[in-house]
């Protein structure tokens, strides 16, 4: 568990960060969200100690990361930036081995880890270990970025912006791939956007900052239903809000007994995907089916409707 | 076999045939003397000078290379910046000293000899060494070194293992710059009396032999030529494990 007390960092008398409080479960995504200049990044990087708190701390499972060596706490904790900051010298294989190196792991190790986070990031060892950063595509670069960052099992990682420089398809793939590597290896993350559609779509919690404050800590179905302020209404989008709450309920919720003619729809998938099924293929409901395809039910548009609601 | 390689191969062939047995190549040189003059330089063997001329230049660059990267690292470091103007303009003043007026004033203080060549040469080769390690160190993207911090890298660990890899290539560059400056100036040298190619080009001037003042020049240029060619080599397979050519680095 991180618990972030009373953080505060000032440049002369320019306040960065006011007094933000927080606490990250164990095994969640948190994503941190505001406007440019609101320091989120500063938040973030006070974390690992790269900027020291002016006042306040972060505990690390009750551990003041003051007491800890700044070399230390930060080989412990994964660090992704935007731009990833590969070694443009080193080859794939010897990027993701930095902090294990650091650590005086042996060889073998070193060259285990290494293969099996290749396997993980869906990189093929025997083509990408020796390719440069230059050789690879944006997309690629990043998988090394963050096969680099969790090298060495940090209980914690970092994101500033992680995909910030790829294109919209690409980043879609990248932002399911690591959710889902996030929920098999069971790593904390904090994820630092200025997108709320991808802090929707990654956070089991999110963090709002405006103006170096931290205006609302809430998960995302809360922020939607009861924003704290204006500034919290207008950042989550208005119009959009309907749709968010579809995005994160699953059809799961929704199946009503019945039958109903078509292709049947997957119970894991979110009602705002249901949706979009429905009234692109004019039914007024379609079958569900479970994970082994057995039909479960069905679902329809009234009853997904129903979700999409202020007050249920 | 490329011809620019066939071409680089005969010229290395040539110089150490015409170094080891300059007497094979009499009838090069006997039309341009006059008199009966000698052809071939015969106050001291060619080998010998060459390898003393060779010896001062490497002697003087590694001496360079030395200070100049040390204060380039120095200057780079946060503790170091307010030297960096001052650094700057002394390092300035080595390469606009003319390597004769050194000559002047250090022979009256280390007396004839090598010594004030070598001082001479190792004032006049810092500049470029000094220039491509500053440039080299500070191109390093500021997206590498945040994150070379993030994973716990201390200073020196970023220093050795990420900064001066990645200067390599340019600090190499200046190191040839400086290689090629010396090996022509070495040969005023001679004029204080140290040993070297130099040697042969005055002895021609004096007793207006223009062969000798030839074998010296040519001997001094192929060299030139080779040694800029093969340290040039070394950049460019340095500069493509960086995944640059090596005209985006120099």
């Amino acid at each position: 568990m991180i618990e972030i007390e009373h953080l505060t960092k000032r440049y002369g008398t320019n306040t960065v960060v006011e007094d933000v409080s927080f606490e990250v479960e164990e095994g969640t995504l948190t994503v941190v969200v505001g406007t440019s200049g609101a320091g989120k990044s500063t938040l973030l990087r006070m974390i690992n100690r790269l900027v020291e708190p002016t006042s306040g701390r972060v505990l690390i499972d009750g551990e003041d990361t003051r007491r800890i060596p700044e070399d230390t706490l930060r080989h412990r904790i994964g660090y992704v930036i935007q731009g990833y900051g590969l070694f443009p010298h080193r080859n794939v294989a010897d990027n993701i081995a930095t902090v294990p190196r650091l650590l005086g792991w042996d060889r073998k190790r070193i060259a285990q880890r290494v293969e099996e986070l290749l396997d993980l990031f869906q990189l093929d060892p025997a083509e990408f270990a020796r390719k440069f950063p230059h050789e690879l595509s944006g997309g690629q670069q990043q998988r090394v970025g963050v096969a680099r960052a969790l090298a060495a099992r940090p209980a914690l990682l970092l994101m500033d912006e992680p995909f910030g420089a790829l294109d919209a398809v690409i980043r879609a793939k990248a932002q399911d791939d690591l959710l889902a590597i996030q929920r098999r290896l069971g790593t904390t993350i904090m994820l630092v956007t200025h997108d709320m559609n991808e802090a929707f779509h990654l956070g089991d919690r999110i963090a709002v900052m405006d103006q170096a404050r931290l205006l609302q800590y809430a998960s995302p179905a809360e922020l939607l239903m009861h924003p704290a302020d204006d500034f919290v209404e207008r950042l989550v989008g208005t119009a959009e809000r309907p749709f968010r709450l579809l995005s994160l309920a699953k059809v799961q919720e929704a199946v009503e007994p019945g039958a109903a003619e078509g292709e049947p729809i997957a119970v894991s998938d979110s009602l705002h995907d249901a949706l979009s099924r429905l009234m692109w293929t004019g039914h007024r409901a379609l079958p569900v089916a479970d994970a082994k395809g057995a039909i479960i039910g069905r679902v329809s548009v009234d009853g997904i409707l129903e979700h999409g609601r202020s007050l249920p | 076999m490329k011809l620019s390689s066939l071409i680089r191969l005969t010229a290395l062939i040539l110089l150490v045939a015409f170094i080891v047995m300059p007497h094979a190549f009499a009838f090069v040189f006997e039309p341009l003397t006059v008199n009966r003059a000698p052809a071939i330089y015969n106050q001291g063997s060619l080998l010998t000078l060459t390898l003393q001329h060779l010896r001062t230049v490497v002697l003087a660059t590694l001496a360079s290379t030395v200070i100049a990267v040390a204060l380039g690292i120095f200057v780079t470091r946060p503790s170091g910046t307010e030297f960096l103007p001052l650094s700057r303009s002394l390092v300035n003043i080595g390469q606009t000293f003319p390597p004769i007026a050194v000559l002047a004033i250090a022979v009256p203080l280390v007396g004839f000899g090598e010594k004030p060549t070598f001082i001479a040469l190792f004032l006049y080769g810092l500049l470029p060494i000094f220039e491509n390690t500053l440039t080299g160190l500070t191109q390093v993207s500021p997206q590498t070194l945040e994150a070379a911090r993030g994973m716990g890298m201390n200073d020196r660990q970023r220093l050795f293992q990420v900064e001066l890899p990645l200067a390599f290539p340019l600090i190499l560059a200046g190191i040839r710059l400086s290689v090629i400056i010396s090996l022509g100036t070495a040969t005023i040298g001679s004029t204080v009396a140290a040993k070297g190619l130099g040697e042969v080009i005055i002895a021609g001037l004096q007793s207006n032999n223009i062969a000798f003042v030839l074998q010296g020049g040519l001997v001094v240029a192929l060299l030139a030529v080779l040694i800029h060619d093969g340290l040039g080599l070394i950049e460019r397979l340095a500069a493509r494990k960086l995944g640059r050519s090596l005209d985006e680095v120099s």
